[in-house]
């Protein structure tokens, strides 16, 4: 049972990381729009190419 | 520009006034003109009327903070913030006061603001968005695997866990709830803080004061077992409370967000540019603000009308779905009128500007919404009252079990008290109102039903009696031709004359006399004269003078009589027979003879017909109708009976020209289809139905959840369950409001 005295600080900051990804993730508007990333490949070449989401990637 | 506007206000609080993030352009003449309207002429004394959008507002005592704040700067004659619009309405004085500063001072007051223009609001509901997202996210991952830490102490048997084990459990769910705390609690906490410092209750007060005694309790609890607040955590309550919390506001922030979304949709058509026709033939791009009355402008096929104006060739179709309700694209000839912000679908066409700005009528139905959005209605109002001493009973109640459990069994007075500050729910209380009327004025506009009246929609569900003025309203603007009778002996050259195509070249002179009536002569140099009989026959009899025919002269004698009559709306007689079927009163108001009301009024079955009635004697009787207490509505045009519609309870226009006197309708009819009666009679009943059956859930709630608290038989987690998924019902109750009016069609 030892392990355990490493094993949950471990998860905790494995947990916390996740927390950052996930940090980084909605701010760099990954979940701004979730439908349309569904749709993208029914659209037209050139809609895809200068869409909203394709803008967002530059913030 | 991600969370700017959240960041912006965390260090606000300890800062001196600051325009943080604020740019000096929203002072700028040509970009304030795109969200206020002036007041007052143009050099002296202008006061300035602004429409903003506002973010971080949790709950109705939220609008008197910031209404407050921006009341407090010199300047500023009056604010109106509406809570579930998240908008505020600033009159505001040019000379004493500047926009950057009045943004400031929100943002100072610990809220996001910017111009309501649909562009910055777009940015910040994206900002929002995210923001809420990221809280909700921590909140319930986090809340997750302090679950899992916490778990072995639940099912452990006495000695199963070893104490060191156990502490460094604990401690791990401390690490995990930090995170929680300061992006989920903070602003709770920002918003108890705020609105202590002001001296105002706010419905973040017990949340916060919640959060707070169940982290410093459970932080000593890990840190110091044998101190004086005991062994027990309850981080896990704590996790789980922010994550329901969270889960409640992501909620109530898309069902707003897609109420914004479909509006904006709806109303923000506007193109930015517009290319405009030079004399040389050339084409130069401007800002649609550069357009000048005059100017020739050509619209690309599938791009928005910038301005009001003319058509100067034929068009394929014109969609004025924003302006009538109708979605199928309207054909267009050479001289008709366009209107800015509907759509050209088919083929390219030019056009010249006749009004810009806004002078449109795009910019009056937008003004229109933001007014009534930016209203609290007076029932609301009375929800804010009550919010504050329910706040402060609750208060009193947490002290009063703390109090009396100290005495039954020191070591649980704390978690009661927690359960009660957080199983209180006055959100239903303050919030349900204005969402519920925000949410039936969108899903009327879709409609082609504008409100510039939230009120009107109580006022409209209790409706006893409707007067309804004849012309303009149950018959259509123009009338029909309905007789043709040739007279004197010239009429054989008439049936002649008739297959003349009207616009064609066998006419020289066509020449039109205001008031009076069309001349022209025709290919053999024979004047004819089309108009009032005294116009075609200016040596005629006397007699028929003020018939209201048209008559058709040739060299000054008559031809051919031309009788109208008024047509009656196609959708009429079956509104007027929902409308009694819902135990309505109808009344016919005309200023017409009785003879031609009366036979309108038995073609629709309506029994009471007030004919041939001046202004004066409309008002008399519905004065006269009011007496009993009933409430009492009127639907007209909006132009010739404007004090008669300001008398009544509530008042709905008909139609397009009802737009310039809609400062005297509580609402107003776009399409001009009478149908919009019985979607708005439809809407405001189950409006108010909705209304009701929030208040009644919200009282029925805190009445039994707050008891059971006090006696220590809701533990904190299971509290802050019940308050959000108290939230989450009203939320979504309120949302029906939006969409069943929109479904709803007369049976």
């Amino acid at each position: 049972m030892d392990i355990l005295y490493l094993l949950i600080p471990l998860s905790a900051v494995l947990i916390l990381v996740i927390v950052g990804i996930f940090g980084w993730a909605v701010y760099s508007g990954q979940f701004d729009d979730v439908e349309r990333e569904g749709e993208r490949p029914l659209m037209d070449e050139p809609e895809a190419a200068d869409g909203p989401g394709a803008r967002q990637r530059g913030d | 520009m991600s969370g700017a506007v959240v960041h912006a206000s965390v260090s606000s609080a300890e800062q001196p006034l600051r325009a943080e993030g604020i740019s000096p352009v929203v002072d700028d003449p040509l970009e304030l003109a795109r969200f206020t309207r002036w007041e007052g002429d143009e050099t002296a004394q202008r006061i300035g009327v602004s429409s903003l959008q506002l973010s971080g507002m949790h709950c109705a005592a939220c609008t008197g903070l910031i209404e407050g704040a921006l009341t407090a700067l010199p300047g500023v004659l009056g604010a109106r913030v509406n809570a579930a619009s998240q908008r505020a309405t600033v009159r505001w004085d040019p000379a004493r006061s500047r926009m950057s500063e009045l943004l400031a001072a929100v943002r100072q007051a610990g809220y996001g603001a910017v111009p309501d223009v649909a562009a910055s609001a777009r940015e910040q509901r994206r900002a929002e968005q995210r923001s809420v997202l990221w809280r909700l996210f921590v909140g319930s991952f986090l809340a997750m695997q302090v679950m899992m830490l916490a778990t072995p102490s639940y099912v452990a048997g006495p000695g199963d866990l070893a104490p060191d084990l156990a502490q460094l459990l604990n401690w791990g769910s401390w690490i995990l709830s930090i995170p929680v705390m300061g992006f989920g609690g903070m602003p709770f906490l920002r918003g108890a803080w705020e609105s202590l410092r002001r001296r105002r209750i706010g419905m973040d007060v017990p949340v916060a004061l919640g959060l707070v005694v169940t982290f410093v309790a459970s932080t000593g609890a890990t840190f110091d077992p044998g101190g004086i607040f005991g062994h027990e955590v309850y981080f896990d309550s704590l996790t789980m409370f922010i994550a329901f919390l969270w889960f409640g506001r992501w909620l109530e922030m898309r069902a707003r967000h897609r109420a914004a979304e479909e509006l904006e949709s709806a109303l923000a058509a506007m193109p930015e540019t517009a290319l405009r026709l030079l004399d040389d033939g050339s084409v130069e791009e401007v800002a649609v603000a550069r357009l000048r009355p005059g100017d020739r402008v050509r619209v690309p096929a599938g791009a928005a009308v910038p301005a009001d104006g003319v058509l100067l060739g034929e068009s394929g179709g014109v969609g004025e779905a924003l302006l009538t309700g109708e979605s199928e694209p309207v054909p267009k000839r050479r001289g008709d009128t366009v209107l800015a912000g509907s759509i050209n679908v088919v083929a390219p066409l030019e056009m010249r500007v006749e009004r810009v700005g806004a002078d449109t009528r795009h910019e009056a139905i937008v003004a229109l919404m933001r007014e009534a959005l930016s209203q609290r209605p007076a029932s609301a109002r009375l929800a804010d009252r009550v919010a504050g001493p329910f706040l402060w009973v609750v208060l009193a109640l947490a002290a009063g079990s703390a109090a009396a459990w100290s005495v039954i069994e020191p070591s649980r007075a704390l978690w009661v008290a927690v359960s009660v500050l957080i199983v209180t729910c006055p959100c239903a209380l303050s919030l349900s109102m204005p969402a519920t009327l925000v949410a039936a004025a969108g899903g009327l506009a879709r409609r082609g039903v504008l409100l510039s009246s939230l009120d009107a929609l109580q006022s409209f569900s209790q409706l006893r009696t409707l007067f309804v003025d004849k012309t303009g309203t149950l018959t259509a603007d123009r009338p029909v031709l309905c007789a043709a009778e040739p007279i004197g002996p010239d009429a054989e050259i008439a049936a002649e004359a008739a297959p003349l195509p009207a616009g064609g070249d066998a006419w020289r002179d066509v020449r039109e006399e205001a008031g009076f009536g069309l001349s022209a002569t025709d290919a053999r140099g024979v004047e004819w004269r089309l108009g009032t009989a005294a116009w075609a026959m200016p040596t005629g009899p006397r007699d028929k003078l003020g018939d209201g025919a048209v008559w058709l002269s040739r060299a000054g004698r008559g031809v051919a009589r031309f009788s109208f009559d008024e047509q009656l709306r196609p959708d009429a007689q079956e509104t007027v027979r929902w409308l009694q079927a819902e135990g309505i009163r109808l009344t016919l108001l005309s200023g017409d003879r009785s003879g031609r009301a009366r036979q309108v009024a038995d073609r629709l079955g309506i029994a009471d017909v007030v004919a041939g009635s001046g202004p004066e004697d409309k008002l008399a009787t519905l004065r006269a109708a009011k007496v009993g207490g009933e409430v009492v509505g009127m639907v007209g045009d909006g132009l010739n009976d404007a004090p008669v519609m300001a008398a009544a309870d509530v008042s709905v226009a008909m139609g397009h020209g009802a737009l310039a006197a809609r400062r005297s309708a509580d609402a107003v009819i776009v399409s001009g289809r009478l149908e919009g009666l019985a979607d708005l009679r439809r809407s405001a009943v189950l409006t108010m139905r909705i209304v009701r059956q929030n208040l009644a859930w919200s009282a029925a709630y805190n009445a039994s959840c707050i008891p059971l608290a006090m006696i220590g038989w809701l533990p904190p987690w299971l509290a802050g369950l019940g308050m959000a998924a108290s939230s989450v019902l009203v939320i979504l109750n309120a949302q029906r409001a939006s969409s069943a009016s929109a479904n709803a069609r007369i049976d």
